[in-house]
């Protein structure tokens, strides 16, 4: 792991940074069931369990207005992380402070200071109008009238909810249930804001919208903003740093601008080949170019990066040994970044 | 404390506005409740048509009793009737995690997510059974007998609630416990007749593992002259207040454990 | 016919898979028979007979028609369900009918029921309360026959109410309400003889008592002789008429579906 922070462990020290995580840990058990009749009798007496190591000793901390994206596969420990800080999780061993706070201890006034979206769940209340859930939401976190009313009218304004405040939150599309959800995560002005996966599933109009307003957010009230996603444009327009783990650990820790200089030049090139055999890289690629394996026959993709060669130059020593029936030229993905990173190392 | 009676105020005020958009459901609910607990009230004349009393005890005192578990019942209904579904509304599709970003008590705020107006026909049913006995009976009804009778009413709603409340908090730990509390919530029967009429281990259950006993039946036989049960039944509000007490601090339990599976 | 075979079949696999709804749903049957059997008794405190039932044929009524009553139920609520979230579209372009479906999969939890739940508290009754046999030999298969066609209307009925999901927004109302009259009328409580003359009266025009009351009624002899032929005779009426009124409606359903997207 590298931090490119350290300037980080002074405030790790000093204790004014806004999240700080160390040697946080987070265990399950899990009983193993045998099959039959004769497991399930077994199962009343004796048990066999495994351990599953979600989050295996993270270390980082952020400070207020980081705008950072916490990257990796599903399972890789992302939501176990968030649901630690946000105090829903008791951490198996570990320290965890958001606000100076130790959210398992003191839910209550963590849950105060924070705001949250949980991909497809809902913030809001299923039957009511949106409206009607900002009020209660009013209440629950106890926000002043004044400043109640002066967030809502901008949130209105900048999301556009006008038109859906008083439609019951079932009867709102996807798009427009995100930006009520937005806007309720945000509406007791919250030091952080967990969100994950806000765009999941959305069309590129009401992304830009969510980006944008998640900015404005962070550029008004210096809100620190903690996200998961899998969009890498997301990352691109959000974020300055971001954070990646893989089977409960930390691959990288750093800014986004060191990371596009290492691998933003990383193209990958998707083959689709009439194989006879096994597959070996052409000679004139040979220690240029990264061999990811497809889920398919025949399917093969290569990843290069464009400082040191040209697409065409890939294509070509390839349809020099190799019959392509087809093949595609991919953007840069976060997901092979990331499979880069665990691959090869940082 | 104030503050929590304030939000529930809220709370309530909402579902309110929600009720007056389906009012004909909302109507028609009310009408079914009112006519499953009638039911069960006309089958017990039916039989009293047949005969004079049951093991002793005459069609109004019985009615009596029913009248004080149907009212405890409702006011249970009416307002604690989200434990039900904690597990299949809350646990099972991650709910429960955004209840626990906020800041207020989870069971506050499990409870104030539902307020079943349909209740109001189970009232209406046990305060019309229950004056139909009051009246019939050859009681003498003071302000403190009313006072100790609604004191009873709620003790009732208590112990009803904190069975529910045990059961529902096996949730966390087997995702959904519905059938056992079904299941259990199938001994409150018992409940409608004098407990005179079951075996001893059946009173046991029902007195000491299970307290339904204190819903309806030992209340009722303070008023009841010639009962063979003399005070026991000024136990209810004690035993309300220990079942209760038991059935938080399961739930207290039941929320640490999920917060250390988070399943 | 084979694929709603194999429909039935997977629901019967799903419902043996859920033990602990298994035995809670045990529990709560034997708790209320338990009940049953501790009221009547004490109504028969110092009595022979009530309208002429003696106390073993008046248990052996009120156990086998709280059991048969927990048949008549059916999927209504499924459907209602499916139509509210808007499945109903999606179901309707596979290649079955929806209705058939629906009641493959209920036979199917019907089926595993009466094996797993049924039989054995039936047994446990004959041992521990000492429920009667059937009044004649004849009378056990002309019963069973009974209730087979009382289940089939249970379940139509229930249907009713599903479809009625297109139009009533709040189906938990309804189904409590059925769940009033049905509890009521079809005789679970208690036989319908006992009921005061007009009540009666009303009930033999009612479709409920084919569902519990006939049934229950032949096997304990409160229906004897040609009565028998004739009950089964208006079970099957209710049956056919009750199949028909379905249809009916579930053909404006279906045009409602297409014209406003369910």
């Amino acid at each position: 792991m590298v931090n490119y922070y350290p300037e980080n462990r002074e405030y790790f020290e000093m204790g004014c940074s806004m999240i700080e995580v160390r040697g946080l840990t987070k265990e399950y058990t899990i009983v193993k069931k045998s099959p039959g009749l004769r497991g399930a009798v077994k199962g009343l007496f004796v048990r066999d369990y495994t351990v599953k190591r979600a989050v295996d000793n993270i270390n980082f901390s952020i400070n207020q207005g980081e705008l950072v994206g916490y990257i990796g596969a599903n399972g890789a420990g992302k939501s176990t992380t968030i649901k630690m800080l946000s105090g829903i999780l008791t951490p198996s061993s570990g320290e965890v402070k958001v606000n100076g706070i130790i959210p398992y201890q003191e839910r209550k006034k963590n849950a105060q200071t924070i705001g949250a979206v949980f991909g497809q769940r809902t913030q809001l209340f299923w039957d009511i109008a949106v409206r009607e859930s900002y009020h209660l939401l009013k209440h629950i976190y106890q926000i002043p009238d004044k400043q109640h009313k002066e967030t809502l009218e901008m949130f209105i304004e900048v999301l556009n909810l006008g038109p859906l405040l008083a439609t019951p939150v079932r009867q709102l599309s996807l798009g427009q249930k995100m930006r009520c959800e937005l806007a309720a995560a945000f509406l007791h002005n919250p030091s952080i804001v967990y969100l994950d996966e806000p765009t999941i599933g959305l069309d590129v109009a009401v992304k830009t919208r969510i980006r944008a307003f998640i900015r404005e957010m962070n550029k008004l009230h210096n809100t620190t903003v903690l996200l998961t996603t899998h969009d890498m444009q997301d990352i691109e327009e959000i974020c300055n740093r971001i954070i990646i783990i893989d089977e409960g650990k930390v691959l990288y820790d750093g800014s986004l601008a060191s990371i596009k200089e290492r691998f933003g030049q990383k193209r990958v090139i998707h083959f689709e080949l009439d194989l006879e055999g096994e597959f070996t890289l052409p000679a004139a690629l040979e220690g240029k170019a990264n061999v990811i394996p497809g889920e398919e026959e025949g399917k093969i993709s290569l990843s290069f990066s464009s400082k040191e060669m040209n697409a065409a130059d890939v294509i070509s020593a390839v349809l020099g040994e190799y019959r392509a029936r087809d093949l595609t030229i991919a953007d840069p993905k976060i997901e092979t970044i990331v499979h880069e990173i665990y691959e090869r190392g940082v | 404390m104030v503050r929590y009676a304030r939000l529930y105020w809220e709370f309530f005020k909402m579902h309110i506005k929600v009720m007056m958009e389906y009012r004909i459901d909302f109507l028609i609910g009310i009408l079914s409740v009112f006519l499953i607990q009638g039911t069960s009230i006309f089958f017990v004349a039916i039989v009293f048509d047949h005969i004079e009393a049951l093991h002793g005890w005459t069609f109004y005192q019985i009615l009596f009793i029913y009248g004080i578990a149907q009212t405890g019942r409702a006011l249970e209904f009416i307002f604690f009737d989200n434990l039900w579904v904690l597990g299949q509304n809350y646990i099972r599709p991650g709910q429960f995690d955004r209840i626990l970003i906020r800041p207020v008590n989870p069971l506050f705020h499990v409870l104030a997510d539902r307020v079943q107006a349909d209740g109001v026909g189970q009232v209406l049913m046990g305060l019309i059974v229950l004056i139909t006995a009051m009246v019939n009976l050859p009681i003498e009804w003071g302000i403190s007998e009313l006072l100790l009778l609604v004191l009873m009413i709620v003790s009732s709603g208590a112990i009803f609630m904190a069975v529910n409340l045990f059961f529902a908090s096996l949730s966390f730990w087997i995702v959904d416990s519905i059938p056992i509390m079904g299941a259990v919530f199938t001994l409150s029967d018992f409940t409608r007749y004098p407990m005179s009429i079951y075996n001893r281990s059946v009173k046991f259950v029902l007195t000491w593992l299970i307290p339904y006993g204190f819903t309806a039946f030992y209340p009722a036989t303070l008023f009841i002259e010639n009962s063979e049960y003399t005070m026991i039944g000024l136990l209810s509000p004690v035993v309300a207040i220990i079942s209760v007490t038991i059935a938080y601090q399961v739930w207290k339990k039941g929320l640490k454990a999920f917060s250390s599976t988070g399943s | 016919m084979r694929k709603y075979w194999e429909l039935m079949k997977s629901q019967i696999k799903l419902d043996s898979a859920y033990t602990i709804w298994y035995w809670s749903g045990t529990a709560s049957t034997i708790l209320r028979v338990f009940v049953i059997y501790a009221f009547w008794s004490a109504v028969y405190d110092n009595r022979v007979e009530i309208t002429g039932i003696p106390l073993s044929t008046m248990l052996t009524y009120v156990v086998l028609a709280t059991l048969l009553s927990n048949y008549s139920a059916g999927v209504g609520y499924e459907l209602a369900n499916r139509v509210r979230n808007g499945e109903v579209a999606i179901e309707l372009m596979r290649p079955y009918d929806l209705m058939h479906k629906l009641v493959a999969l209920d036979l199917g939890t019907k089926i595993t029921s009466s094996v797993r739940n049924t039989l054995p508290i039936i047994i446990l009754s004959f041992i521990f309360i000492g429920i009667n046999l059937p009044h004649t030999w004849f009378a056990g298969p002309l019963s069973i026959l009974s209730a087979i066609i009382g289940v089939f209307i249970g379940a139509q009925l229930d249907m009713i109410i599903g479809i009625l999901a297109f139009w009533v927004f709040y189906i938990w109302g309804l189904r409590i309400l059925r769940n009033a009259i049905l509890l009521f009328f079809s005789g679970a409580l208690l036989p319908i003889s006992l009921f005061p003359d007009w009540l009666q009266t009303v009930s033999t025009f009612l479709p409920f008592q084919s569902i519990v009351y006939v049934p229950v009624a032949i096997y304990t002899g409160q229906i004897t002789g040609s009565d028998i032929y004739f009950s089964i005779l208006m079970q099957l009426v209710w049956l056919v008429v009750i199949f028909g009124i379905i249809r009916l409606l579930w053909s404006f359903a279906l045009r409602r579906v297409t014209i406003f997207g369910g």
